[in-house]
């Protein structure tokens, strides 16, 4: 376990990171399992070592990424624990969706008031 | 694997739960609060689709249609690895409160991190949500 709580980077972060698909599934392979980048890039026809390092790089300043040295090589796995603040997001889907009920319902059903 | 505490959301409404419940089953009525809805069958077992932005889309059946307090409903995006269809379920209910109606929405199952490591079904999601913080 790394980083305390306190020191995740903020929700923005983690979706900028989670943007683009390649590194989407970088992520995919490294769940549950280390790989070193290495094997990783080897999954990727049409990205670069290099490009793969940057991958990674973002990865794990979103905190997405955790890595430890083995030897000459460095291991990379997924830390899932941005996650949380992911989810918070769609935490926000739902009272969002209400208001529009909301509004709508209202809308179409507006108070009988005064008379008739 | 499902989350233990689900996602929880509410929101008053000054009409009567009648007025309310045709919005949460019926698809023109759907795509007014949630997104497109291409289709619905409002009864157990029925199903229903919904476009949520330019290229989301939801998969849903429902399981319990309780005009008019509740319906429940499962919440799934295909072709992900997250989110497979009937992995989550959200659950609605219509609570009258004088002449207004208490909506109560509920979202089971959603994946944690906890989880996520040993559980296939988490980036469909992040799919969804990098698209939901985009808008």
């Amino acid at each position: 376990m790394t980083a305390a709580a306190g020191d995740e980077p903020g929700p923005d972060v983690v979706l900028r990171a989670l943007a683009d698909p390649n590194r989407r599934q970088i992520l995919r392979l490294v769940r549950g399992t280390e790989l070193p980048a290495g094997q990783i890039a080897a999954h990727f026809a049409n990205v670069t070592q290099q490009g793969i390092s940057q991958h990674l790089r973002v990865l794990e300043r979103a905190g997405l990424l955790s890595e430890r040295r083995a030897g000459t090589r460095r291991l990379y796995t997924l830390r899932p624990e941005p996650l949380d603040q992911v989810r918070a997001v769609l935490a926000e889907f739902w009272p969002a969706a209400l208001t529009q009920l909301k509004a709508a319902v209202e809308r179409d059903n507006p108070p009988s008031g005064g008379t008739s | 694997m499902t989350s233990p505490d689900p996602l929880i959301a509410t929101i008053r409404i000054a009409a009567p739960p009648t007025a309310v419940f045709p919005y949460l089953i019926e698809a023109p009525l759907l795509a007014r609060w949630i997104g497109d809805a291409t289709g619905s069958t409002p009864e157990p077992g029925g199903a229903f689709a919904l476009a949520i932005g330019d290229s989301t889309s939801v998969r849903g059946q429902f399981l319990t249609v309780d005009p008019p307090k509740r319906v429940v409903f499962t919440w799934g995006v295909p072709g992900r690895d997250v989110l497979p269809a009937g992995s989550t379920t959200v659950e609605i209910v219509l609570t009258p409160d004088g002449p207004d109606t208490i909506v109560e929405l509920t979202h089971h199952g959603l994946p944690r991190s906890e989880v996520a490591s040993h559980q296939a079904g988490w980036t469909g999601l992040l799919d969804v949500l990098a698209r939901v913080a985009a808008r």
